[in-house]
C-alpha cells in the first residue's frame, strides 16, 4: 500500500518537476537576438507548404486567399483577424507580405505564430525589413525558413523574394534579380505566376540600382498576375511604371482589414476588402 | 503560475528596486580609526574606507536572463548586503544567433528580507527586485552610417534594459581567513526587457506575463 502510494506520488513528483524543469528551459533566454525555437515553431515555410501540398488545388480550380502584411506589434489585433479568415469559405491559405515581427526578434515572430497558427488554412510569409533588424534575419531563416522561395499550387507558381535592399545597405545583389528571372522562367507546370516581396519597387527602400531589372522582369513575365508588396501598411492596387504590371499593397494588421483574393481563367482577379 | 505572479508583483511595483532602505557605515569602525590615528593621519580616513566600499564582495556564474549563455561577473555590496550592484559578461555561441554574442551588463538588485533557516546554515532571500542595463557586441545588423534615415528605427539594437525579480538559498561556508563569512547562494531571477514590455503593454489579450518572461539561474559566492 504504502510502496504503492510512494511510486505514484514520486512518479507525479518527477513528471512535474520534468514539466517544470521543460517550461523553464524555454525560459533561460540566452540573448532577445536569441533565436531557439521549439521543435513546431521552427521551419514553418517548410511545415505550412506541407499543409498546403496536402490539400491540392485541382487544376482550372478557382484560387482563393487571404493578403495581409505587417503584423509586427499587432498581437490583439492578429487574434482578431484569425477569428475572422476562419470564418472565410473556400480560402486555400493566407499570405503574410513581410514584417512578422517589429524588433527583429526571434519570440516576436513565434508570438505571430502562437496566433496564426489557429488559423484554418496555412500561412505563408516572406521577408520584411523589421525582420532584418539586429539578428532577426537569422532568427527569420531559423522559425520561418529561406528568405527566397517558391512554390507552385493549382495552376499558380507564387514566388516570394526578399526586397529589403536598405537592410543589406543597398549592397547591389539584394533582391537577386537573377534568381528571380529564374524562377519566372520555369513556372513547373503552373500556367501562371504571382511574386511576392516586402518593399514595393517604387520605395526608397528599394535599391535603385536594380529597380529597373527587377520591373523589367515583372513587365516581360506575360504569366505575371500581379506583384504584391506590403511595407506601407496601407491598401492599393497600382501600376507605378505604368508598363501594365499591377502591384498590390496589402494592409497591415492594425489597419483591421485584409484582401479576399480571388483568382481565375488566365489572369483574372478580385480584390475583396474585408473588415474584421 | 508562480512565475506569472511573481513578474506580476514585479512590473506592479518597479519602483521598489530604486528605494533601497536607509542604512550608515557602522558607527564602531570610524570611531576606532579615529581614535588610533593621530590627527593629521585623520585627513586621510575616508580614502581606505571607500576603497572598502567598492571592494568587489562577490563573484557570479548565471545562465540565461536575457544577458548570455554563460555570464561571469562580481559584484560590491551595500546596505549590510541588502542591495548588490553587479557586473557580468555574458557570452552567445553564433549557433544560437546567428552571430556570436558578447554581452556586457550591469544590474542594482535589493533583497529586503534575508530568512535564517533553522541552525542549518541555510538562510533564504524569498524576494529580491531590481532593474538591469546591457549592451550587445556582435549583432549582425546594427547599421551602417548613412545605412538609414535618422530615427527610421527608434529603437536600440544594442542596449536593454529591464526590471528582475527574484529568490535566492544561501549556504554558510567556513569564514574567510580575513574573517569575513563567505557563503554561496544560488539564484533565479525573472526579468523581461524594454521591448517585451512593451508589446506586452500593448497587447495584453494575446500576450501574457509568461511570455515576456526571461529565467536566469545563477551561482553567487560571497566573500
Amino acid at each position: 500500500m504504502f510502496s504503492s502510494f510512494s511510486s505514484a506520488f514520486l512518479r507525479t513528483a518527477l513528471i512535474g518537476a520534468l514539466a517544470t524543469g521543460l517550461s523553464a528551459c524555454e525560459l533561460v533566454e540566452y540573448s532577445p537576438n536569441d533565436h531557439r525555437a521549439p521543435a513546431d515553431q521552427k521551419d514553418l515555410t517548410a511545415k505550412n507548404l506541407a499543409r498546403l501540398a496536402a490539400a491540392p488545388l485541382p487544376p482550372g480550380d478557382t484560387l482563393r486567399f487571404v493578403f495581409s502584411g505587417d503584423s509586427q506589434r499587432f498581437y490583439d489585433d492578429a487574434q482578431d483577424l484569425v477569428k475572422s479568415v476562419n470564418q472565410q469559405p473556400g480560402i486555400q491559405f493566407m499570405l503574410v507580405s513581410g514584417d512578422i515581427s517589429d524588433f527583429g526578434l526571434g519570440r516576436e515572430m513565434r508570438w505571430v505564430d502562437n496566433e496564426l497558427r489557429q488559423l484554418k488554412v496555412p500561412y505563408l510569409t516572406v521577408i520584411g525589413n523589421h525582420d532584418h533588424v539586429a539578428n532577426g534575419r537569422d532568427a527569420y531563416q531559423e522559425i520561418f525558413g529561406p528568405l527566397n522561395y517558391s512554390f507552385v499550387f493549382g495552376d499558380t507558381k507564387f514566388v516570394l523574394i526578399d526586397t529589403n535592399s536598405r537592410e543589406y545597405n543597398f549592397n547591389g545583389r539584394v533582391p537577386d534579380v537573377p534568381w528571380l528571372q529564374g524562377q519566372l522562367a520555369d513556372l513547373g507546370g503552373a500556367r501562371r505566376s504571382v511574386v511576392i516581396s516586402h518593399v514595393p519597387p517604387q520605395d526608397g527602400d528599394f535599391d535603385p540600382t536594380l529597380r529597373d531589372a527587377y520591373a523589367g522582369t515583372l513587365r516581360e513575365t506575360p504569366s505575371l498576375v500581379f506583384e504584391m508588396n506590403g511595407h506601407r501598411h496601407d491598401y492599393g492596387v497600382t501600376q507605378p511604371f505604368n508598363d501594365g504590371v499591377t502591384y498590390v499593397n496589402s494592409y497591415a494588421f492594425e489597419k483591421r482589414r485584409y484582401i479576399l483574393v480571388t483568382v481565375w481563367g488566365d489572369k483574372q482577379f478580385r480584390l475583396k476588402q474585408i473588415n474584421f | 503560475m508562480v512565475p506569472t505572479l511573481l513578474l506580476a508583483a514585479l512590473l506592479a511595483t518597479p519602483a521598489a528596486a530604486a528605494t533601497p532602505a536607509t542604512s550608515s557605515p557602522t558607527g564602531s569602525d570610524s570611531a576606532a580609526v579615529s581614535v588610533a590615528a593621530p590627527p593629521v593621519l585623520g585627513l586621510l580616513r575616508p580614502a581606505p574606507q571607500r576603497a572598502a566600499v567598492y571592494r568587489p564582495r562577490h563573484l557570479l556564474l548565471q545562465t540565461g536572463g536575457g544577458v548570455g549563455m554563460l555570464s561571469v561577473g562580481g559584484g560590491l555590496s551595500f546596505a549590510h548586503r541588502h542591495l548588490d550592484f553587479d557586473g557580468l559578461l555574458g557570452y552567445v555561441p553564433a549557433r544560437h544567433a546567428g552571430t556570436a554574442l558578447t554581452i556586457a551588463s550591469l544590474k542594482l538588485k535589493y533583497a529586503p528580507w534575508e530568512l535564517p533557516l533553522g541552525g542549518s546554515g541555510l538562510a533564504l532571500t524569498p524576494l529580491a527586485v531590481g532593474v538591469y542595463g546591457s549592451y550587445t557586441f556582435g549583432v549582425r545588423n546594427v547599421g551602417e552610417d548613412g545605412q538609414y534615415p535618422d530615427d527610421y528605427y527608434w529603437w536600440s539594437r544594442t542596449m536593454r534594459v529591464g526590471p528582475v525579480l527574484g529568490s535566492s538559498l544561501s549556504y554558510a561556508l567556513p569564514d574567510a581567513a580575513s574573517g569575513r563569512a563567505r557563503r554561496l547562494t544560488a539564484y533565479y531571477e525573472l526579468a523581461t526587457n524594454d521591448l517585451y514590455a512593451i508589446s506586452y503593454y500593448q497587447n495584453r489579450r494575446a500576450l501574457s506575463l509568461r511570455d515576456i518572461a526571461t529565467l536566469a539561474l545563477g551561482l553567487k559566492l560571497e566573500f
